[in-house]
């Protein structure tokens, strides 16, 4: 049985209709990508699962149970971990503090994250303990932002684009991250619309293009496809 | 001047000036802690203050001695929380989706509810709560004599900043407090529990309240309706602080606390304006007040967009003109059937719907709470009150004028103002209104002061070659208030139908989009904010002609609330809506008024009860049900469908 499986999920926003029927599948312990360009609906997506923005019919279902229309925070306490786009670490809390706000599921899980485990990850994040969130570079951010989520001990962990706007020596960092998340045992699902990087890292990917799923498959194959990638991808 | 070399002087000075910032701060830490989590600015944090207060006088006349006053001490903020937890489990949790005006307004119905129903319980007559004897006193410090209880209040605040600060830096509540204020979204999603949260901020800031409440009580008195003198200077201390900051509380209240000190002393007449220009000065320079940030959406869901429904009329005037000649018809041929009473009462209604129907040309058009209408409607209602007592200039130019007048003012205002959204926008405007509230209180040599101006004489009219239209009676000022309200408001739906005023509602519904799509949006907001000027200013000109008197009174910001009232009660996504509002409120009043002299409390129900279930006004309602009606029948849904996606 799939970890999270959607099943033809509609998401509105107000009065524009934007995901259609959009259905796909993620087992445990796989890196699945979800690839598309700009305003394709990757984050929309995400925000459909973990209950910011919950579809309007269609159905999430995340260890075989239904948590469409359950609210964000207890999606997360079920074990879905959401790392924005936009690197929403709390600017006014220090670095430790901005983890230590997202402790979660300690006792549900057997080997739980803590600040020390997510420092051994993200040793810059130790050096830079006391710092405030505001006073991050945009890496370091993006490091902060997952490693909070971390602390919620999620089985699957919803990273959204977190290679955009990054120098090309932290993304190669960013991918050898993701490999050792995936080590420990949580299962990933990874929006993007950089090819390269989730050939890195994922195993199958899903490409989206206004809404709707198109395309389906390994990742190998899918560098291969110039059709595809030519249509729906940026490359 | 020699007197403030003075030590001792200096020292009572500075004590009452910290003494005022402590009471200051001990409000308005819980109102900013409030925002910043619930991002509701909560009208009733001054009645809880009051409630504070009145737990005091109680609980210290059931315990006498200074175990009363203690027990006291810790009981009234404990009962106030309970109250508070009651309110925001009760009532404000079921509007958290809907858009801002409608927590604002929630709030503010609950301090109509809780002044009456503390005048109920405790009398309308001003409370003295006792001290114990050890506090009674007052003690000489470098030569100035203070009160001991001075003493007690200067230093027992202090130690409540540090325990806030202890709360919520170091603490784990605290930690996850400051992580929602900054972004409520990605808390909601890292699982914390925004319900729960809120109810415990909530119930939080009341305490604190309450506890101002405890320790002011005794110090100063307690009356019904204390808190809504409070509660003004508190939003003037957060918003000049920056809201939701709990550094700017403490920076505002010293501010404040020594703003007014001086103020008494050096510049007394115009104490009260003092504030309000400081908080306009800060919010020119900071828009965002001295610690402030540009608020983002921190959207809890979607807000609530299911108004469309509410926002088309079933019936399209606009199609079948003939159909506007049924109520015009009936209005014409009213003073035939009906007595003075009901013809002054109708052109107060006038009056009003004018101005209701202009400022929602502001809120429901575009999206921008003004809570400074008032000071328009002052502006030219004084412009024809001075006008025509103090020169020999006819009634129409009068009139002209009190148009050109408040459009001058509303230009200025507004420059300042549409630079801002949201609560901020309602509270410079707030200021601004206050601030010219200030003015034509104490400016005696011009305005008349608090006296305001009497007999303000009606001349004829004269009609080119026609001869002289005399309006001095109620009849024919009912025509002559018909006439130009009605062609003012015949205008103002010109302008809400034009292409200017699709614009105007592309900007409500999305701010951004309409800036990406080329829109100069501040440039926009500010012709609506001159247009709804000008058209409030014609109503208090037309009020002056109509009441041949006018006070300051009509200038405070009391009176801004109630074309925002106006607006809900009728419907704020309609044309008519807020018309129908000003009908609702003043026929209310003037029978109600008549039965109880609790006018505040049933308008508070009215309120409570209509933000609750029907968001969308009478005529949203209306409406709505009326639609659904006739859309059961296919060829009248093809035939609204065809018209509505045209509109
Ligand atoms: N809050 C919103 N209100 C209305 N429309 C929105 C909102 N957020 C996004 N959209 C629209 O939804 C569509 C999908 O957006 P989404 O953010 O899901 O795309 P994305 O694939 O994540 O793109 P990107 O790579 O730019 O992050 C876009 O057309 C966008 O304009
Ligand atoms: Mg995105």
């Amino acid at each position: 049985m799939a970890l999270l499986e959607l099943a033809s999920v509609n998401t509105f926003y107000g009065r524009s209709h934007i995901l259609f029927d959009v259905s796909l599948s993620v087992g445990k312990g796989e890196v699945v990508s979800l690839l598309g360009r700009n305003g394709a609906g990757k984050s929309t997506t995400f925000r459909s699962i973990i209950g910011l923005t919950p579809p309007q019919t269609g159905e999430v279902i995340f260890k075989g149970e239904r948590i469409s229309g359950m609210r964000a925070f207890r999606i997360c306490r079920k074990g879905v971990g959401f790392v924005p786009e936009d690197r929403r670490c709390f600017p006014d809390l220090t670095v430790r503090e901005n983890l230590e706000v997202a402790v979660r599921r300690e006792k549900q899980t057997s080997s739980p994250w803590t600040v020390e485990k997510v420092y051994s990850l993200f040793p810059r994040l130790q050096e830079r303990e006391k710092n405030l969130g505001s006073q991050l570079s945009g890496g370091e951010q993006q490091m902060l932002t997952i490693a909070r989520t971390l602390m919620t001990n999620p089985d699957l962990l919803l990273l959204d684009e977190p290679s955009e706007g990054l120098a090309p020596m932290i993304v190669a960092l960013l991918a050898d991250m993701i490999i050792r998340i995936r080590a420990e045992g949580v299962t990933v699902l990874l929006a993007e619309q950089n090819l390269h990087f989730c050939a890195k890292v994922a195993d199958r990917g899903y490409v989206i293009d206004k809404g709707s799923v198109k395309y389906e498959g390994k990742i190998s194959d899918l560098l291969g496809n110039e059709e595809i990638k030519e249509k729906y991808l940026a490359v | 001047m020699t007197g403030f070399l003075d030590i001792s002087f200096l020292t009572v000075q500075v004590l009452s000036a910290l003494r005022l910032a402590a009471f200051l701060f001990l409000i308005s830490s819980g109102l900013t802690l409030i925002f910043g989590v619930l991002n509701i600015l909560n009208f009733a944090h001054g009645a809880l203050y009051m409630l504070g207060a009145y737990f005091m006088f109680w609980v210290t006349s059931q315990v006498t001695g200074p175990g009363g006053f203690f027990l006291a001490m810790a009981m009234a903020p404990l009962g106030v929380a309970l109250i508070g937890m009651i309110l925001e489990m009760g009532l404000l949790r079921r509007i958290y989706i809907q858009e801002e005006i409608y927590q604002l307004l929630l709030t503010y119905a609950l301090v109509l509810i809780i002044d009456d129903l503390a005048k109920i319980v405790f009398g309308a007559e001003y409370k003295s709560i006792p001290k114990p004897a050890f506090l009674e006193g007052a003690i000489t410090l470098f030569g100035g004599t203070v009160p001991t209880y001075t003493i007690l209040v200067v230093v027992i605040a202090p130690t409540v900043a540090a325990l806030l600060w202890y709360l919520l830096y170091r603490t784990k509540t605290g930690k996850v407090i400051r992580a929602t204020s900054s972004d409520r979204e990605m808390a909601d999603a890292l699982g914390i529990n925004m319900k729960a949260l809120f109810t415990l901020v909530f119930a939080f800031g009341a305490v604190l309240a309450g506890f101002g409440g405890a320790l002011a009580g005794p110090a100063r008195t307690v009356f019904p309706g204390v808190g809504t003198e409070v509660i003004i200077e508190c939003f003037v201390v957060v918003v000049i602080g920056g809201l939701g900051n709990l550094w700017g509380a403490l920076v505002g209240s010293l501010l404040i606390g020594a703003l007014e000190t001086v103020g008494i002393i050096v510049f007394p007449e115009f104490e009260m304006g003092l504030i309000y220009l400081l908080m306009v000065a800060v919010l020119v320079v900071r828009p965002w007040g001295l610690f402030g940030k540009p608020l983002k959406i921190k959207a809890l869901s979607e807000k609530n967009l299911s108004f469309e429904s509410q926002e088309i009329s079933p019936v399209h005037f606009s199609s079948r003109p003939w159909l506007w000649v049924i109520p015009v018809v009936l209005l014409l041929i009213f003073p035939a059937f009906a007595g003075r009473f009901y013809q002054y009462l109708l052109t107060q209604i006038f009056v009003a719907a004018l101005m209701a129907v202009a400022f929602n040309l502001l809120l429901g058009t575009t999206g921008l709470l003004s809570f400074g209408q008032a000071a328009f409607f002052g502006v030219g209602a004084y412009t024809v009150g001075l006008l025509l007592t103090k020169t020999g200039t006819g009634t129409m130019p009068a009139l002209g004028l009190s148009l050109f007048t408040s459009a001058v003012a509303a230009s200025v205002i507004g420059f300042f103002c549409v630079r801002l959204t949201g609560v901020h926008f309602a509270m410079l405007t707030l200021a601004f209104g206050q601030l010219i509230f200030a003015i034509a209180f104490k400016w005696y040599g011009f305005t008349g002061g608090d006296n305001g101006i009497q007999g303000i004489p009606v001349r004829e009219i004269p009609l080119a070659g026609l001869g002289l239209l005399d309006i001095g009676s109620t009849k024919s000022m009912y025509y002559f208030v018909l006439v130009v309200a009605g062609l003012a408001v015949a205008f103002l739906r010109r302008v809400r139908s034009s292409p200017f005023g699709a614009t105007l509602k592309a900007i409500r519904e999305n701010g951004q989009r309409a800036s990406y799509l080329g829109i100069n949006v501040t440039l926009y907001q500010w012709t609506a904010f001159v247009i709804a000027g000008t058209f409030t200013g014609l109503a208090g000109g037309l009020f002056a002609l109509m009441e041949r008197s006018i006070s300051p009174e009509i200038i405070h910001w009391t009176k801004s609330a109630d074309p925002v009232l106006m607006t809900i009660i009728g419907g704020i996504y309609t044309f008519v809506g807020p018309a129908v509002g000003a009908v609702v409120l003043i026929v209310l009043n003037s029978y109600i008024v008549a039965w109880t002299e609790y006018w505040a409390l049933v308008l508070g129900m009215v309120l409570l009860l209509l933000v609750l279930l029907l968001p969308g006004g009478v005529i949203g309602f209306v409406n709505e049900k009326a639609r659904d009606y006739l859309t059961r029948s296919g060829w009248i849904r093809r035939w609204l469908f065809s018209k509505s996606a045209t509109s």
